[in-house]
Order: structure tokens, then C-alpha cells, then sequence
């Protein structure tokens, strides 16, 4: 009987591969051999979102790589492996499972977007395989929660802390002005409009995007919803490539609201690269929370952009460049601090007694500890300059600090302590 | 069309069934996991044998319809707290009603106007989601199954879990399938698709024969689609885009478009080539632009040189060379 | 105003839909085949015409090139993929989808090369000429000189194409291979020729297509673009609703197609971007089912 010869023979075929190749388990911690340490990160690197972003592995890995050259962590070189994900929660979900299984890394680092990061967390179950995911590249308050997220650790301040130190900044500058804002459809906008209701803010226009369709087109829609409104005030709390979007079309048909970016798209030198003239940015407000990314009189700025000239020479120190490389200078000390055997509880451990003191660059502390997972709490307040870089207003940095509850917006009086020799963990 | 009894049909299924519970005690997770993939693509793909091979109308968005799957298994799950299997056996109700839809609807067209209409849905209906807030926007909603029951013991991972129910799902479903095939509808899809005009004059409602396709085959792809979700956990958007599609026919094609028995070497061959993409691209030592798409590039080559020469499938191509060779003997 | 804008952004789209139907209308006259690899075809002129652009730095050479280009291929995947599947797919139940099938493998294989020669992210074509609206009475309307381009460029290149076909020997004798290639071959017209030279001129339009909707958008362009994905499908419902068989039914349908949905962006939801093509087609399907200027023909293909 042919027929079932074949039925059969395809049969043990299939299961007979899926047998072979049966591997044994690993005795010592996933991830760290006797020479090499391995994280993994996944994020958009090509897509509409991925805009700005795909420089993210190219920093952490020139501090990496800075770092393995002058003696690693305890004698073992970190090595990151980076995987597109592409903006989309499933395939975020489908590449950490290979990094998990196939790649067998020891954690997560900064993997990029709420939903994605969501997706991960509920799918994959991180929290409960134990897998460290550090410093995850999102703002979204939730991932704070030691409950859900017992793993998981923010470094952005999160939306709400950034919505109500805008909306503070609002009410001093911009009382009585009609305020309109451009915000994504999912957890990273809702984040944000619980923020502004905390400060108080009545909105003229609200205009979601869904996540994925912010093209040119799209972006003709919204400016005429805000025109209608008469907005003087136009907040734009997307990712970068909306946010890009939108400029480049509101330079097209010369509406010229005063601009308020979010630091989520904020970074000019991304806006930049998709054709949006300097001078669109001009006099626009911006926040970040760690130094400006031209100010070569910070320490930090200047080692970092030296490393990363050497290691990707032409390529522009931006936001997400510095982020990148202060999320791995971070990790670098806390897997230093973890011991000559490091394993991902005492990793963890680290972060939770010691999270506060580790050195980096923003002017905020992060806020660790085994009841919380905040990261940085604070934004310093700039203005675009002519050639469209975002500088400290009067020239020095005023940092405003808050929380993601009901706390005030206070300004900040952290002295960020000198960083560590040549910028290695010490 | 089975030479074999239904009580030796049955108990091949039983036995393969018992081997895969054997294999998923012995690999790692990986495997595993890799395996609930395979099992949802055996169920996806053998709805596209009944509906492209055995009723002969082509469909290019059956992503879509495991969408509707998906979503309708995770509303109910979500909102209505109704236990996992049977939200199983919504999702294949619901979308077998949007099948029976979407046949009424393309049963008057045929070839290239069928595969456009269904193209147009592949990429219009996902899309959707982002239009009623309850179906969570391009975020998705969250699927989850839940835990293995604890009765099966502290190490029985996620995964494993995940392996048998859409293991399960897929013998079921495959025997299920291979049943109607032979019976009755199985001859008059047959019929409809050599040959209309003669299968009308013969007494068959084409029409109906049809739209009986498109139903079956959607629930049975709404069941697949909810089955990715679960080993997933989300369900959004961006897990059903136009590649899913052109990955279910091509996995079709490979299997033979008209040969159920040959499922299982589309399904694995779909979830196989980025392995083996991936292993030959480290080999070769090649860039990143050649590792991430060395694996679509070999899965559409592969299409392409099945369609021209083994354009019915492997398991047929065998039968008609058997059969070839059986009748020169008789010479 | 918004209503002009509405019509003007419409009629834009649909000319780009119309230059896609119109390579799938050429594609079909002459070979009766819908070759869904088209967009992929397209998608690779793209990236010609981005490399002319980038090495040579003018549009207006970048064009042509992207067209020669795009003519080529597809000229070459005539002859070498198309001839082949016709020898070879005869009998089964796969021979009335073998065709469908190949081209959309091809379509799979042109975007992994791409990504493979080029790589994922995005590439840039700056628009040639400025994409600022004109202003009318102190307003800025959402037209500009670019889509003026786009505009008669299409129009010119149907009227080519209708001379072509209506008023020369080469015409007559491309659809005469189409319907009746026997007799065809008879009367001495090498119909092999002409149906490869049916897929160039195709080729050749879907080139225009793919390169005025990278242009049109904000210039951005990638292996995944959903923008081609867009292009594919309304193009090929462009065509089905001008009835498939004409090149002014491939025009009317994709201005039609374009200003629909422009409406129901603007009006209604732009959140129903991705489903209107569909309904339309459905709709037109029903009503109409030979299409707006089709012959009262059987829908077997």
C-alpha cells in the first residue's frame, strides 16, 4: 500500500527530526560561559518605526566592545546579539523566543516599544523563566511594577512623569493657549494622557495614530485637525518617524504651530534625516533626560561620542546613541558588581541593593529597589536651535522631577556624582 | 479516495499521536515550540488543500480568515471568561460563518478574480482591528491559555504545553478533514473542479458544493488561527500579514495542492527553512542583509521550482510515476 | 475646499493605481495571465531608478532608466519563467492556479533579493520637483507641482500606449497574439516576440508606477513598504474594475479606485485605509461584474 507507506514514512520523518536533534541542558547560568557573557536585544532595525532607532545596537555594542578591549567584566567579553523585530508585538515575541532558546542568552537588553515589550512579557513569561530584561527602551509606567513585572527594569522616566512635567511647563509658559496633542493608539499614548489629566491639561484636539500607519498621507489628516482647533500649542508624543512625519508635511503646507516634541521622537538628528528642514525644528521644545547630546563640556558626552566616532565613524552622536551606550555602561557595572560568577539572580540582586548608585549619565538617579523598578524620574527642559540641535533654555540645565503618581513637579537638586574612570566599572 | 478502512485510518492516527507524545518528552524546548508551529501550519495548510486543491478556488487570504480565528478565541476568552477549548470551537464557528460569507460572496468568481478578491481581504480585514477599540488596535489583545494544569507535574514548561494542545487539535482536526475528503463532498468538490458545467448536469449544486468549501475551510483555518495566537500569546494585527498567506499556499504547493497525506511535508518544510536558511548563511559567513533573507528567498525559489515541475505535489508526482511504471509493465 | 483637496489627492493616488492596472491589463492582453509578481517588479525599477538618481543625480534620467530597467526584467521573466510554467503545468488540479502561484513566488523572490542586494531599511527619492502646495486665494491647496507631474505623465503614457495599440501594426498584432495566437501565428507574427514585448511595455509602466508612489509619499522606500503591498492590490482591483481588458477601463478604474478612497480616508476613517480597496472591489464585482468598460464576458479566466 503506497499510500500508507508514504503517510507513514513522512511521519517518522518529521518526528524523527524533531528528535535528533534533542541537546542537553547547560549546568552552569544560561548565557555566561568561562570567557563570554551574552545579552540579547530586539527592536525595530528596519520598518516605519525604526527610524533613529537601528543605532541602538551599533552604540551598545561600540561601548561593548570599548569595554571587552579593556578587560571586560571580570575577565569575560559581553557580547550583544540583536535581532529585528520590527516595531510588530509578535515578531518581538517570536525573536526574544529565539534568543531565550536558540541563542541561550543570559538577559534582555533594552528591548524596544511598550507593546512589544508587553507581548514579551505575557507570551514569552520572561519573569517566570527568570530572565532578567534590563533597562527596557519604553517610558510606559507599568513596567515599574515589581508585582507584574518581577524582572523587568524602566531606565526612561515614564510617559506620565514626562506628560506632567510638560504640562507643567504648560502652565507656566502657555496659560490660557489652546494645547493640541498627536499621541499613538496604544499603551505608550494612553500612558501619556493619564499624565497631562494628572497636570490638569484640557486638550482643544486629540488626535490618535494607530501605531504602523504614520506615513506623509496620514499625516495631512491630522494637520487639518489641528488647524480646525486653532491649537497653539501642538504636543507631539509619537515615535520618531510620526513625529517626522508630521513636520516634514506641516513645513509642505506652512503650518507653523509652536512645537512641543516629545523625547520618545524628539531626537533632531533623526527628524533630520528624513528631509524635515533645521529650521521646521527652530525654536520647537524638547526634553531629555540625560545631557545634551552636542554638550562636549559633560564628561559623559564627550568619552561616549569618542568612543562611538572611533567605532562608527560618520555616524551622528544623537539621543538614542547616548541612551544606548548608558544602557550598556549600566549593565556593564551591575554584571561587574554581580561577582566572578555572575548568574541572573545576582544580577537582579544588584540592580535592587545597588541599582541607585550606579553611575550614568542622566541627571537623575534611577530608582531600584526590591519594591520598585523605576528608572529616571526627571527631564530637563530645551529649546531647538537654529541648526535644529536641542539645548538646555538659558544654558544650563534646569531638570524637573516628579513621579508617576499624584506627586508635584518639582525641580531637581541631584548632583549627578563624576563618572568612573575612562568610563569603565570600577 | 482512502484504500484504508476507517478502523486502520483511525488507529494510524492513534499511533502517530503516541509518537509525537514519545518525541515531545525527549527534545529541548526548542523543538518543542517548534513543533506547536508545525502543527498550526499542518491545520492551516490542510484547509487550503480542501478549499485550493479539492474545490479548486483559490485563496489568497486565508490569513485573514485565522485572524477572524484568532480574535474571535481571545474575545471570548477575554470577555466572556468562557473555558480555553471551547474558545477553540468559537473560532472555528465564527470564521467558518465568515467563510460561508466570503464563499456566497466569491462564488461566482474563479481564477485570478477569486486570488484578487481574496488578496484585497488578506490585507484589508487585519487592518480592521485598529478600527474598533475592543479588538485592541495595532497592540493586540493578549491570549492567554494559562498555565499547564500543576497535575502534570513542575517541569512541564509552557511550551510543552503548547505542543500538545495544538498537536492534539491538529490529529483531530486532520482526521477529521481527511474523512469528509473521502466521503461524499470530497467527490463533488472533486467534480466542481474538473469540470463544472459536467458535475452540474450530473446532479451536483455547484454552488453550494462551493460554499460548503469555503466554510469548512475557514473554520478549520480559524482553528489554526487561534492555535498561533495561543503559542503567541497576543493576538494583533501584525500577526497576519500578507506573508502568512503566501506562506500557507506555498505550503500547499509543496505538499501537493490536492494531497492531504502530504501536509506534513509543507508544514515542516515552512517551519524547517529558516533553521536550515540560518545555518547556511553562518556557513557561508555572509551579512546581515543575506541572513535575514536567505530564508524568503529559498521559500519562494522553492515555490517557484515546485510549481513548474512538481507542480501537484511530491506525494502525487510519486503516485503518477508509480502508475506510469505499473502500465508499462502491462505492456 | 476640503472637498476640492478630497478630489485632488484622489485623482493623484488613482493615476499611480491607473499605471499599475495598466501593466496588469498589458500583462493580460497579451499573455492572459494576471502576474501578481507585478508589484515586485516595480519595487525592483524603484531601486534602479534610486541608484540612477543617486550615481547620476537626475531624476529626469533616472526615469527612463528605471523604465529600461523594469522593461527588461520583465521581458527576461517572460521568456525564462512564463514559457517554462506554460510547457510544464498541463494537467491537475493545479493548472488553472499554476500561473497565479508562480508570480506570486516570484513576488517573494524579487523582495528577498532586494533586501539582500540593498537591505531593509529605508532608501530615499527625493521628489524632482517641489511637492509644496499650490497656494489659490491665500490657500494652500493639496496639490502641488509634483503631483502635477505624476498627473500628465500617466496621461501621456496612456495616450502612447492607446496609439500603440489602436493605430500601429505592433498593436494589431499584440492583440491578436493575445486572442487567438494560433491564427496569429499563421498569419507570420512571431507571436513569442510580442508577447515578451507585451511584458516589457508592462514592466515598463509599473516602473512609473512604482517610482511616482515612492515619490508621492515622502520619498521613503523599502523591501516591506506596505506602500507596494497598497499598490499591488489597488492596481490590480483598478483593473478588474475598468473590465481587465482595456487600457481606458486600467485609467478610469484607477481614478475611480483613487478618489473613493480618498473620500473614505478623508470623510470617514483613515483607520479604513486597508479595507476599502476590498469593498470596492466587492461592490463592483456584483454590481458590474465585467467592470466599468468590460465586455459582457464570462468571469472564467
Amino acid at each position: 500500500m503506497n499510500r500508507r507507506k508514504l503517510i507513514s514514512v513522512s511521519a517518522v520523518l518529521a518526528v524523527a527530526s524533531l528528535t535528533a536533534t534533542a541537546v542537553p541542558a547547560n549546568a552552569a547560568e544560561v548565557g555566561v560561559s568561562s570567557s563570554e557573557i551574552k545579552l540579547g536585544m530586539t527592536l525595530p532595525m528596519t520598518g516605519a518605526a525604526s527610524l533613529g532607532y537601528n543605532k541602538i545596537p551599533g552604540a551598545a555594542k561600540a561601548y561593548f566592545d570599548y569595554l571587552n578591549a579593556n578587560g571586560g567584566v571580570n575577565g569575560r567579553k559581553i557580547s550583544l546579539i540583536v535581532k529585528d523585530d520590527r516595531y510588530v508585538p509578535t515578531e518581538a515575541v517570536a525573536k526574544t523566543n529565539e534568543l531565550i532558546l536558540k541563542d541561550k542568552v543570559m538577559a534582555l537588553l533594552a528591548p524596544l516599544g511598550t507593546a512589544n515589550v508587553k507581548a514579551v512579557a505575557s507570551s514569552v513569561n520572561p519573569s517566570r523563566r527568570g530572565i532578567p530584561v534590563l533597562f527596557v527602551n519604553t517610558g510606559f509606567s507599568g513596567f515599574a511594577d515589581v508585582k507584574k513585572y518581577p524582572t523587568t527594569y524602566a531606565i526612561l522616566p515614564s510617559y506620565i512623569m514626562e506628560a506632567k512635567i510638560m504640562g507643567e511647563y504648560i502652565k507656566e509658559n502657555f496659560a490660557g493657549k489652546k494645547i493640541g496633542l498627536l499621541y499613538q493608539d496604544d499603551d505608550f499614548g494612553s500612558d501619556a494622557l493619564a499624565g497631562f489629566k494628572t497636570a490638569g491639561i484640557n486638550f482643544a484636539v486629540k488626535v490618535p495614530y494607530a501605531s504602523g500607519s504614520q506615513g506623509a498621507a496620514a499625516a495631512a489628516g491630522w494637520i487639518t485637525k489641528f488647524k480646525a482647533a486653532e491649537a497653539d500649542v501642538v504636543i507631539l508624543f509619537g515615535v520618531s518617524s510620526a513625529t517626522s512625519a508630521m513636520l516634514g508635511t506641516a513645513a509642505v503646507l506652512k503650518y507653523a504651530p509652536q512645537w512641543m516634541l516629545g523625547s520618545v521622537g524628539g531626537d533632531a538628528t533623526t527628524i533630520k534625516l528624513t528631509g524635515v528642514p533645521a529650521g521646521v525644528l527652530y525654536n520647537a521644545i524638547g526634553f531629555s533626560p540625560v545631557p545634551a547630546t552636542t554638550d562636549l563640556n559633560d564628561e559623559y558626552v564627550k568619552l561616549f561620542s569618542d568612543i562611538y566616532a572611533k567605532a562608527v565613524p560618520g555616524s551622528v552622536f544623537d539621543l538614542n546613541v547616548l541612551l544606548g551606550m548608558n544602557s550598556a555602561f549600566m549593565t556593564a557595572q551591575a554584571l561587574k558588581a554581580a561577582g566572578q560568577n555572575p548568574t541572573r539572580k545576582s544580577l537582579m540582586a544588584v540592580l535592587n541593593t545597588k541599582g541607585a548608585t550606579l553611575a550614568n549619565s542622566a541627571l537623575t538617579p534611577v530608582g531600584y529597589s526590591t519594591k520598585s523598578h523605576v528608572g529616571l524620574t526627571g527631564y530637563w527642559v530645551g529649546k531647538y536651535s537654529p541648526t535644529g540641535d536641542l539645548l538646555p533654555i538659558g544654558g544650563t540645565y534646569t531638570t524637573y522631577t516628579t513621579d508617576s503618581g499624584a506627586g508635584a513637579v518639582v525641580k531637581s537638586t541631584y548632583k549627578r556624582p563624576a563618572m568612573p574612570a575612562k568610563g569603565l566599572p570600577n | 479516495m482512502h484504500k484504508l478502512k476507517p478502523r486502520a485510518h483511525f488507529t494510524l492516527f492513534l499511533i502517530f499521536g503516541f509518537l509525537l507524545f514519545l518525541a515531545g518528552n525527549r527534545v529541548d524546548e526548542l523543538r518543542v515550540y517548534q513543533g506547536a508551529s508545525i502543527a498550526v501550519f499542518v491545520i492551516a495548510i490542510s484547509s487550503l488543500i480542501l478549499l485550493t486543491g479539492y474545490s479548486g478556488q483559490v485563496s489568497l487570504g486565508h490569513g485573514a480568515l485565522m485572524a477572524i480565528g484568532a480574535y474571535s478565541a481571545t474575545l471570548a476568552r477575554n470577555e466572556f471568561q468562557i473555558p480555553i477549548i471551547l474558545t477553540f470551537f468559537v473560532a472555528v464557528l465564527a470564521t467558518a460563518v465568515g467563510g460561508a460569507l466570503l464563499g456566497a460572496a466569491a462564488a461566482r468568481l474563479s481564477g485570478p478574480y477569486l486570488a484578487g478578491t481574496t488578496l484585497a481581504l488578506a490585507i484589508g480585514l487585519p487592518s480592521l482591528a485598529n478600527q474598533f477599540s475592543i479588538l485592541g488596535g495595532e497592540q493586540g489583545l493578549i491570549f492567554d491559555v494559562g498555565f499547564p494544569p500543576l497535575g502534570l507535574g513542575e517541569d512541564f514548561t509552557q511550551y510543552k504545553w503548547f505542543f500538545w494542545i495544538a498537536a492534539l487539535a491538529a490529529l483531530i482536526s486532520t482526521w477529521l478533514l481527511s474523512n469528509i475528503l473521502s466521503s461524499r463532498y470530497g467527490r463533488n468538490w472533486r467534480a466542481g473542479r474538473s469540470n463544472e458545467a459536467a458535475a452540474q448536469i450530473c446532479g451536483i449544486n455547484t454552488g453550494r458544493s462551493k460554499i460548503l468549501a469555503f466554510t469548512i475551510s475557514a473554520g478549520i483555518a480559524g482553528l489554526a488561527g487561534a492555535l498561533l495566537s495561543m503559542t503567541i500569546g497576543t493576538v494583533s494585527p501584525s500577526a497576519f500579514p500578507l506573508a502568512l498567506s503566501f506562506a500557507l499556499l506555498t505550503g500547499a504547493v509543496l505538499s501537493g495542492v490536492s494531497t492531504l497525506s502530504g501536509v506534513m511535508i509543507g508544514a515542516v518544510v515552512l517551519v524547517a527553512i529558516p533553521e536550515i536558511a540560518d545555518v547556511v548563511a553562518h556557513r557561508i559567513g555572509s551579512s546581515e542583509n543575506i541572513t535575514t533573507n536567505l530564508p524568503g528567498f529559498i521559500v519562494s525559489a522553492l515555490l517557484i521550482v515546485t510549481v513548474l515541475f512538481v507542480p501537484n505535489g511530491p506525494v502525487e508526482q510519486h503516485r503518477a510515476r508509480a502508475a506510469k511504471k505499473a502500465a508499462k509493465k502491462r505492456l | 475646499m476640503q472637498l476640492l483637496n478630497t478630489i485632488l489627492i484622489g485623482i493623484t493616488a488613482g493615476s499611480i493605481y491607473s499605471l499599475m492596472a495598466i501593466a496588469f491589463v498589458l500583462v493580460w492582453r497579451s499573455t492572459r495571465v494576471i502576474n501578481f509578481a507585478q508589484a515586485g517588479m516595480a519595487l525592483l525599477s524603484t531601486y534602479f531608478g534610486y541608484e540612477a538618481v543617486t550615481r547620476i543625480g537626475s531624476f529626469w534620467l533616472a526615469l527612463p532608466i528605471a523604465m529600461l530597467g523594469g522593461a527588461i526584467f520583465s521581458a527576461l521573466v517572460e521568456v525564462i519563467l512564463m514559457r517554462v510554467l506554460v510547457k510544464h503545468s498541463s494537467s491537475g488540479p493545479i493548472a488553472a492556479v499554476a500561473p497565479i502561484i508562480a508570480t506570486l513566488g516570484l513576488l517573494g523572490l524579487i523582495r528577498s533579493v532586494i533586501a539582500m542586494i540593498w537591505g531593509g531599511q529605508d532608501l530615499r527619492i527625493p521628489p524632482p520637483v517641489s511637492n509644496n502646495g499650490f497656494t489659490v486665494n491665500g490657500e494652500v491647496l493639496v496639490f502641488s507641482p509634483l503631483k502635477l507631474l505624476i498627473l500628465i505623465t500617466t496621461f501621456i503614457l496612456m495616450v502612447l500606449l492607446t496609439i500603440l495599440f489602436q493605430r500601429t501594426n505592433l498593436g494589431l498584432s499584440l492583440r491578436a497574439s493575445a486572442y487567438a495566437p494560433e491564427i496569429a501565428r499563421l498569419s507570420g507574427i512571431r507571436v513569442d516576440l510580442i508577447r515578451t514585448l507585451g511584458w516589457a511595455l508592462a514592466g515598463a509602466a509599473g516602473a512609473v508606477a512604482g517610482v511616482f508612489q515612492t515619490v508621492n509619499g515622502n520619498g521613503n522606500f523599502s523591501p516591506d513598504s506596505i506602500e507596494f503591498s497598497l499598490l499591488l492590490v489597488s492596481g490590480f482591483i483598478a483593473a478588474v474594475i475598468g473590465g481587465l481588458d482595456s487600457l481606458l477601463g486600467a485609467v478610469i478604474g484607477g481614478l475611480f479606485l483613487g478618489v473613493v478612497i480618498s473620500f473614505v480616508l478623508i470623510y470617514l476613517s483613515g483607520g479604513l485605509f486597508f479595507i476599502a480597496p476590498f469593498v470596492v472591489l466587492l461592490l463592483v464585482l456584483f454590481i458590474r461584474p465585467q467592470g466599468i468598460i468590460g465586455e459582457k464576458v464570462g468571469r472564467r479566466a
